[in-house]
């Protein structure tokens, strides 16, 4: 539990103390990652023991609770920085380049979900012997062996899921197609009336101190709508990233979730890993 | 006949008062409507699915109305819908042949009758049609048993089983699947044709399809709110395969236009019942480049370098090098046949028909040991009822397990599959 409390205890500390947002961010992220670290140790052993000896099922319930609520508590915090540098959070330094490289408006792509689902679903059906086992369970016409892992995606969820991902999707692009609309208004008329005429100004008065303050000022108010635009495009699309993971953690059975929090936990870690791992290589290189 | 006039009418206005809104708007009035005429259903399910729902649903009514024969399919619809009911979901694209519960009354009146019509008509199948690894959702699905009532009609007892594999978008695709089998309806009533011509009312139809495709093309294409028209006004360059499978008591006519693929499982072997249409099989090659084509490599064997299959409904850019005429091929019906599998590329590219019948076989093999034939009686007919409600689960485990075995070995497109079970072993004998 004191792990938990730590990216807790980031989260309050940087708002009292008004910190460098993402250096503060920063070391809220990497105490997040080292809790999703532990927490995929706790998923991988109830797997593992839920394999020989059937788990509790309220035991894996407040598991995945527990998951659950690290993400949510991952999206409050960033939603709260987001209020005070929604720029930072867009081009989130803590990450690898390689992450930075497959993000969507700042994080995972919530489609992703479902090919994660159905990758992880077929490692697990093409598991030695797996096919035939199905074939078994539906001979004996009993329940009890449905639901085990995420090969025994039934009819019914698998129609659930199939939906999620089309209305997922579709969400996802009307989040992209928002966030197109943000990212023309850059362009916009002010924003050209504005650099033209500072351009023009320093050009002929040499840029007096006065005219740099207020230079500043509508500069300001002029990009303030503007980061207003995308931090709720942003607020959009990590809503979406969780409610995705909800719904689809809700349609599976406690035990085929934790296969799934596993996955998608294990991936999450080894792609930073992996890209902090090139980052450092290439850094040497240059 | 009231209620095929019926069914006809409601559908014309569904698609009607679809048309001129969004994709939101669009759902939303689906969901209303999908409501309306199936209230027993606990979730909104999707456009694609609750229309076809709604339309096996609407079928079934008509087949309840003006005839008996088909009448049995509400006892096994009882099961499955009950099922759907408690536990809050709708088994939507993986959809059963659910069918209104109130058909029961008339099942229990003949029963001679209807132990024979059993084995003639009633069609145990299974449907699985799910987006997959792709953003778009291209392919369609439409299963209408006893599609034709009409009496002295070659039609009469038959079903219709169809897979469609849009490209470009998903119009063509879904207009083949809201309208392939009324076509093909009207084709086959429209005169007492002779066995022999199967081939020549398929391919009038395949015709007839694409020419509809092609006026709506001219005519509604602000109303259909797809995709394509972000990206292109070139509309003409969407299409769609089609394989279709006629099921009469004693022949599966199944014809087929592109490289979805229909197989039968015949004692344990795989016979492909449909040959892809690609642009590098010899016969097309000979037939593009006759007409003026060229099949050029890029990224597989494309026509003019562009279409990776030589037929297809649609694909106006692309004639006459591809045509929508279709290859039929008719089949008798044997009682080694086991069952039928009508799928899209999405499980051809990555599971044998060998496998394929292979996992079919078993699914619907585990389910329903081959048992000593029965004489007909009451308590023969309870154990058919039981043995039919289990037969069309298995036929749905079957198109789940493939669909799911496409996705675990990679399948990148989308996956649809269609499973029919084709026994006769409670035939009377």
């Amino acid at each position: 539990m004191s792990v938990i409390s730590s990216s807790a205890a980031y989260l309050s500390s940087a708002i009292r103390d008004n910190s460098p947002e993402h250096e503060s961010f920063k070391k809220f992220f990497d105490c997040w990652l080292s809790e999703q670290n532990q927490q995929l140790q706790d998923l991988i052993f109830t797997a593992k023991s839920f394999s020989s000896t059937p788990v509790d099922e309220a035991a894996l319930r407040s598991l995945i609770e527990r998951v659950m609520n690290h993400y949510e508590c991952y999206y409050r915090t960033k939603a709260t920085w987001s209020r005070h540098d929604v720029c930072a959070m867009l081009t989130p330094s803590w990450l690898s380049s390689l992450e930075d490289a497959f993000l969507w408006i700042g994080g995972w792509r919530p489609s992703m979900a479902f090919h994660l689902l159905y990758s992880k679903s077929g490692l697990q059906l093409e598991a030695p012997g797996k096919l035939d086992e199905l074939i078994r369970s539906i001979t004996t016409t009993t329940t009890t062996t449905t639901g085990q892992d995420l090969a025994d995606i039934s009819p019914e969820q698998l129609s659930r899921v199939n939906e999620l991902q089309r209305r997922t999707i579709i969400e996802e692009k009307e989040i992209s197609e928002e966030m197109a609309r943000c990212q023309e208004t850059l362009a916009g008329p002010d924003m050209v009336e504005l650099s033209d005429m500072v351009s023009e100004q320093l050009g002929t008065n040499n840029g007096s101190i006065v005219d740099d303050v207020g230079e500043e000022d509508r500069v300001e108010s002029a990009l303030k709508p503007r980061e207003k635009g995308l931090e709720e495009v942003l607020k959009r699309a990590d809503e979406l990233r969780l409610k995705t993971l909800n719904d689809l953690v809700d349609l599976l059975t406690p035990i085929q979730a934790v296969h799934f929090l596993i996955a998608a936990a294990q991936l999450h870690l080894k792609i930073h890993e992996w890209g902090k791992k090139r980052d450092a290589k290439h850094h040497l290189a240059a | 006949m009231a209620g095929i006039c019926c069914g006809v009418v409601r559908e014309g206005e569904t698609s009607a008062s679809m048309e001129p809104s969004s994709r939101t708007l669009k759902r939303r009035k689906v969901e209303l409507l999908t409501y309306k005429f199936i209230a027993d259903v606990a979730v909104p399910p999707a456009v694609e699915c609750s229309r076809k729902r709604q339309k096996l649903e609407l079928y079934a009514s008509t087949a309840a109305s003006s005839t008996r024969e088909c009448c049995k399919n509400g006892v096994q619809s009882s099961e499955a819908k009950s099922k759907d009911e408690s536990e809050g979901s709708h088994a939507c694209e993986a959809l059963r042949s659910s069918r209104p519960v109130n058909l029961r009354e008339n099942s229990a009146s003949t029963e001679l009758v209807e132990n024979k019509i059993l084995r003639l008509e009633n069609p145990r199948f299974g449907v699985t049609s799910v987006c997959g690894r792709r953003r778009d959702m291209e392919d369609a699905v439409s299963v209408h048993p006893c599609f034709s009532q009409e009496e002295g009609s070659v039609s009469k007892g038959c079903h219709f089983f169809g897979v469609f594999d849009g490209h470009g978008c998903s119009h063509v695709a879904m207009k083949c699947r809201d309208r392939l089998h009324e076509i093909v309806k009207e084709e086959l009533e429209s005169d007492r044709l002779a066995p022999a011509q199967w081939k020549e009312k398929m391919e009038r139809s395949f015709t007839r399809m694409d020419e509809e495709v092609q006026e709506s093309n001219g005519s509604d294409r602000i109303i259909s709110n797809c995709r394509c028209e972000l990206q292109t006004p070139r509309c003409d360059a969407v299409g769609s395969t089609a394989v279709v499978a006629v099921l009469t008591p004693e022949k599966i006519v199944v014809s087929n236009c592109g490289d979805s693929r229909a197989v039968l499982c015949r004692n344990g072997v795989a016979i492909p019942l449909s040959s892809d249409h690609k642009p590098d099989r010899p016969d097309e090659l000979v037939r593009i480049e006759a007409a003026g084509g060229r099949v050029i490599y890029w990224d597989g064997a494309r026509v003019l370098g562009m279409l990776a299959m030589s037929r297809a409904i649609g694909d106006n850019y692309l004639k006459p090098y591809v045509i929508p005429e279709p290859e039929v091929t008719v089949t008798d019906r044997t009682d080694d046949d086991e069952c039928l599998i009508l799928a899209s590329d999405g499980l051809w590219d990555v599971v044998s028909n060998d496998t394929a019948c292979g996992v079919a076989r078993m699914c619907l093999r585990a389910q329903n040991p081959p048992s000593p034939p029965r004489s007909p009686g009451s308590s023969g007919e309870v154990r058919n009822d039981a043995a039919f409600e289990s037969s069309d689960k298995a036929c749905s485990d079957a198109s789940i397990l493939l669909t799911k075995l496409a996705l675990a070995r990679h399948s990148t497109d989308n996956v649809s599959v269609v499973v029919v079970d084709l026994r006769r072993e409670r035939q009377q004998q």
